[in-house]
């Protein structure tokens, strides 16, 4: 076994979890685990955080230590799955050092659903949220439409690499202002209702909640991080909401 | 009756186009991810309709919800992650955000901060019920081990 070589794929993987919206005891478990999966490895210490991880292996009574810097945060919750499963078997079946790193490379490869079909599921949730919050049939459809907006919208802005932050106030700025828009032509259309169904596409349910799961596993900085970011991502959201409603209401 | 069914498969589908945007590929997971969601969607309905307040319909909603993504999730050899993030979607007080929002564009500061409390509130109940469950869980499970264990041994030293 080749200590750097196992440390440099122990380290991809705990990346790649931490990339796609992992806890971080998961990515700290699931580090350390796959790495006392070979019987060289006398102990192994993992630390990691929101937006770095740190790694160090001890083998023969040396002690060799990685830094990876996590930039990009999406959610992805095959790859948690797939890498979950990935551990399971190097603990029962002890797979050698490439192969974990070829599987890695496959999991990495696996595609995530196209741009079409992300985009009208997106606009099939913010139907049933405005079906959720009792709204008519026709905000219903409006929102279907808004929704299919938002989602492209969001997705070119995300290629141009502006930052999550002015997506989101774009994002919603489009929704409200479209709202606007649709009531004029639609009195039945309540701007209230659409409004809120199309904003629930972009609020941050996956920060909200690995923010109360950290805290709670004790993972106190990455909790506070992951925070600030759902609350600068609501603060967004909110400014552009409440930007056009200002001025049209 | 017929809000209840409405609430449900509205939150159901919330919840599953939600799954979608996260990349659930599996298709079994990504139905109950969305009938999870339809299920806390229902529960919150229910009592509402029962007379509960609002914060008390938010709590049972999530009980129910994070049980059965336990339960799911345990069956299905998955994260319990893909199915709780799903099915919280549609109870975040995105309403309550909105309505204080309302308030401060309409310059009334008292009310905005009263809508600003309920929305932390809600999503402190959320947390709440989210942490019970799954710490009961844990310990449900951990107490099951150490039974299996401690049978295993006692029929050793009988032999």
């Amino acid at each position: 076994m080749n200590t750097e070589q196992l440390l440099n794929v122990v380290m991809k993987l705990g990346t790649m979890l931490m990339e796609s919206g992992a806890e971080v005891y998961r990515v700290e478990e699931t580090m350390n685990k796959i790495c006392l999966s070979f019987s060289e490895v006398e102990s192994v210490q993992s630390y990691g955080t929101l937006t770095g991880l740190m790694l160090s292996i001890t083998v023969d009574g040396k002690t060799v230590t990685h830094i990876g810097r996590v930039h990009e945060r999406s959610t992805n919750v095959d790859v948690i799955d797939k890498i979950n499963q990935l551990s399971r078997t190097c603990c029962r079946q002890h797979l050698t050092v490439p192969e974990i790193e070829s599987e890695l490379n496959r999991i990495r490869k696996t595609k995530r659903y196209s741009m079409g079909i992300t985009t009208l599921f997106g606009a099939i949730g913010a139907f049933g949220f405005a079906m959720f919050f009792h709204g008519n049939i026709q905000e219903m459809i409006a929102t279907f439409f808004i929704g299919i907006v938002i989602r492209c919208m969001g997705w070119a802005l995300g290629k141009s690499h502006i930052g999550d932050f002015l997506t989101n106030l774009l994002c919603a700025m489009a929704a409200a202002w479209l709202s606007v828009v649709i009531h004029h032509y639609v009195a039945e259309a309540n701007i209230n209702i659409m409004v809120i169904s199309s904003i629930m596409l972009l609020v941050p349910g996956l920060a909200i909640t690995n923010a109360i799961r950290d805290t709670v596993a004790t993972d106190y900085i990455s909790g506070l991080a992951r925070g600030a970011e759902a609350f600068l991502c609501a603060t967004a959201i909110t400014i552009g909401a409440g930007v056009i409603l200002y001025i049209w209401r | 009756m017929d809000t209840l069914f409405i609430a449900f498969i509205g939150s159901f589908l919330a919840s599953l186009g939600f799954g979608v945007l996260f990349n659930i590929q599996d298709k079994k997971k990504l139905f109950f991810a969305g009938l999870n969601g339809g299920i806390g969607g229902f529960v919150y309905e229910l009592c509402l309709a029962l007379r509960l307040t609002d914060i008390e319909a938010n709590f049972f909603a999530a009980l129910v919800f994070t049980l059965m993504a336990e339960i799911l999730a345990r069956k299905m050899k998955t994260p319990v992650t893909s199915f709780i993030v799903c099915a919280l979607i549609p109870l975040v007080p995105g309403g309550t955000m909105y309505d204080m929002m309302i308030e401060i564009i309409t310059s009334d500061p008292y009310e905005a901060l009263a809508l600003f409390l309920r929305t932390l509130t809600i999503a402190g109940v959320l947390a709440l019920s989210i942490l019970i469950i799954e710490t009961l869980t844990a310990l449900f499970y951990s107490c099951l081990r150490k039974g299996k264990d401690y049978a295993k041994n006692h029929k050793r030293t009988i032999r």
